[in-house]
């Protein structure tokens, strides 16, 4: 069972070292028959093919920060569904489907009426 | 060699004395914050593992409890901070010194 | 079937956030969500005196009701200690009815923010499990770190903020990591369990360290020496009528949360905590009584006066340390009673300060001086919460104090009567620095160029209403203290005699 176990790391172990090859082997190879030509575009910022405007350091505005706070937020808040998700069924066959299902409506309620408040504060206009 | 719950509390163990290293001799509020969240994070770790040693499961939903009430306090943290930054260039603890006596 | 009786008092107040929250959108006329907040507080009542009296009014079997497997259990302790929650919130709501109107810093959160941390004190009081006490201890912490941080472009109310935030979460981390390893080793978090767990396990060092990180995690919550630090900046720095809340909502969480840890989980390894719980009161007593003598801000004085409190309450629980298991429900009882009367003396003395700064336009007690001539009912409360504190008859603080000492003395071990000689000592401290402030308000001319503020904030009637119950609490509390006993005594019915 043991060797059987370490045997899993030894396929792992196998696919790093291929993987890694690989790599060497592509920059290597690159380097050999690559031209070079440096300067000039190759040494803008990457910015998923636009130009870039600014440098790399720009300050991202800050009502930004309240659309990442909401999210993590409602995202966080999502984890306690998981656990009522599983237990459903276990309360449904103990006859309190219906008032667990209620209890969950109610926690998402209370949520939406969160975001409802965040909406008509209007931090969510995006201009 | 098992990995026993052992090891896992010696992880927790180093990762929140970090934290709490990080707490004490960092001066830039933001990242005594993010030290406490690692703080908070060997406990989840901790929970979990000795949740799964003991085959429990109240420990992974502590855990859970944990992470939400890490996240809130990010954002009433985040918002704190935020306001100092309106009014001053910088979060160094050591420059809030407006109350003392 | 889940009791929803039971669950009434949160529900109401639940539901009295979520409208506070609607309203605010709604009107244009902001103190309606102060009304719509104090009836909802009122409403929370209602229920909390059904299940008081469900015995002999609805024919329940029992007071206590157990819910969710044991985590959440309301009985008596539940009941006062929620009541104190409802009446804190709702003097708080009043003392900042004015004070917020006439900021320029309104935002209908406020009252949202303020209901959703009394909220977490009622939860906290029924919390018998340890997951159930963290999410409510943050309940009541998350929003008073917003609500110190109020007075968004005032630099001094963001240094409050980032302090109390800091600290407090440093000790939201230090608490859990203390509950992860006792619940390593036991494989329970409730207290019910917890309080049965094999003696062998609790014997473990690990064991103590995961107690040791609980108590100083609460250590920061009741602002006890050496975990002081953030309170008097904070207490400071925030809007006052928030530091009314801090100090007594937020303070009486913290010590709600240490107590079910130390009487409901941890009865037996009271010579484990009890001599930690005893440095820490002697240090809270002494530290903050002689550093109050020189503070030159009321606010500051007064938070200083509260660390000293801290420690006064904390000296029957450290008592416990050599005392036998029969000798717990008097610490418990004198705990929770000072705690109440606490409540009542400590509001009267922040509601005095909010109309007084709001009066002379400053905290120094350099301009407090003279108050009497211009503002004598003002100063005539001011006395009488101030002498209260200090622990004078017939004021409800004597009551109190008297309470401490019959449990600290009547346990009848060295760690006792030392915590009691200490806190004899620090009576006599806190008696000047409470008194110096109130002869210079009596005695003294004001100062000549002193600015008095017409009528307003420290005159409306919200503000006289919540001076008036502070000052007939503290009145009647200290006249008939039989109020205080029977409530401290009605919650000590949880304490089994084993352990």
């Amino acid at each position: 069972m043991l060797n059987a176990y370490f045997g899993d790391y030894i396929t792992v172990a196998v696919f790093m070292a291929v993987g890694a090859l690989l790599v060497a082997g592509a920059i290597f190879a690159s380097s050999l028959i690559a031209p070079r030509r440096p300067g000039g575009f190759k040494e803008v910022v990457y910015e998923s093919g636009i130009e870039p405007i600014g440098g790399g350091w720009n300050q991202s505005h800050i009502r930004y920060y309240v659309f990442a706070l909401l999210f993590l937020i409602f995202d966080v808040e999502a984890i306690f569904m998981f656990p009522w998700a599983i237990r459903l069924d276990f309360f449904a066959e103990a006859g309190l489907g219906i008032t667990v299902l209620v209890e969950m409506i109610v926690f998402v309620v209370v949520l939406v009426l969160g975001l409802l408040y965040a909406l008509a504060k209007g931090v969510l206009r995006w201009e | 060699m098992t990995l026993t719950p052992g090891w896992f509390m010696a992880v927790a163990a180093v990762l929140f004395a970090l934290g709490g290293a990080g707490v004490l001799l960092r001066r830039n509020a933001l990242v005594m914050f993010m030290s406490i969240e690692l703080m908070l994070n060997a406990v989840n770790l901790s929970f979990v593992a000795t949740s799964k040693a003991l085959g429990l499961v109240e420990g992974q939903v502590a855990s859970l409890f944990v992470i939400v009430v890490a996240a809130a306090e990010v954002t009433v943290g985040l918002a704190i901070i935020v306001a100092i930054f309106h009014r001053r260039p910088s979060a160094d603890v050591d420059e809030l010194t407006e109350l003392h006596g | 079937m889940i009791d929803y009786h039971a669950l009434a008092p949160a529900a109401v107040l639940g539901l009295t956030v979520v409208a506070a929250l609607v309203v605010d959108l709604v009107v244009r006329r902001k103190v309606w969500v102060a009304v719509v907040s104090l009836v909802g507080l009122f409403g929370a009542f209602v229920p909390l005196l059904t299940l008081a009296f469900c015995e002999p009014l609805l024919g329940c079997a029992s007071t206590t009701r157990e819910l969710f497997g044991g985590s959440y259990v309301v009985d008596g302790y539940a009941l006062v200690l929620g009541a104190v929650f409802l009446a804190t919130a709702f003097v708080a709501v009043l003392l900042s009815v004015d004070y917020i109107e006439s900021d320029r810093y309104y935002e209908g959160e406020y009252f949202f923010l303020l209901l959703a941390a009394a909220l977490g004190g009622v939860v906290m009081a029924s919390a018998r499990d340890f997951v159930t006490l963290i999410v409510a201890l943050e309940l009541v912490s998350g929003p008073g770190f917003l609500l110190a941080g109020w007075r968004k472009a005032d630099e001094r109310s963001n240094e409050a903020a980032l302090k109390f935030f800091i600290s407090g979460v440093l000790a939201l981390a230090l608490l859990v990591f203390g509950v992860s390893l006792v619940y390593g080793l036991t494989g329970t978090q409730l207290f019910a369990e917890l309080a049965a767990v094999d003696p062998d396990v609790a014997e473990l060092p690990l064991f103590s360290l995961g107690l040791l990180f609980v108590l100083v995690g609460f250590g920061f919550k009741v602002s006890a020496v050496p975990f002081h630090f953030w309170t008097p900046d904070t207490y400071q720095g925030a809007p006052t009528p928030v530091t009314a809340w801090l100090a007594v909502g937020s303070k009486t969480a913290g010590f709600v949360g240490l107590l079910s840890v130390v009487f409901l989980a941890f009865p037996q390894l009271r010579h484990v905590w009890g001599p930690m719980v005893w440095v820490v009161a002697a240090a809270s007593m002494i530290v903050g009584n002689v550093v109050a003598i020189k503070q030159d801000h009321i606010v500051r004085l007064l938070g200083y006066s509260s660390i000293a409190h801290a420690g006064f309450i904390l000296a029957p629980i450290a008592a416990m340390a050599g005392a036998p298991a029969e000798a717990l429900p008097l610490a418990f009882y004198a705990a929770v009673a000072y705690l109440l009367v606490y409540a009542v003396m400590n509001l009267g003395a922040f509601g005095v300060a909010v109309a007084g700064i709001a009066k002379v336009g400053s905290g120094k007690l350099s301009s407090w001086r003279g108050l009497f001539r211009h503002s004598p009912s003002l100063a005539v409360m001011m006395a009488i919460f101030f002498f209260s504190l200090a622990g004078i008859p017939p004021l409800a603080g004597w009551f109190a104090k008297l309470a401490m000492f019959q449990a600290a003395v009547g346990a009848d071990n060295p760690w006792g009567l030392s915590i009691a000689v200490v806190a004899v000592l620090n009576s006599v401290v806190a008696i000047y620095y409470y008194a110096k402030p109130v002869v210079a308000a009596f005695f003294e001319e004001a100062p000549a160029e002193l600015q008095l503020a017409e009528a307003g904030a420290a005159s409306s009637p919200a503000m006289r209403l919540a001076l008036g119950l502070a000052v007939v609490g503290v009145l009647v509390l200290g006249v008939v203290p039989g109020v205080v006993a029977v409530l401290g005594r009605y919650t000590t019915s949880l304490l089994t005699l084993g352990g």
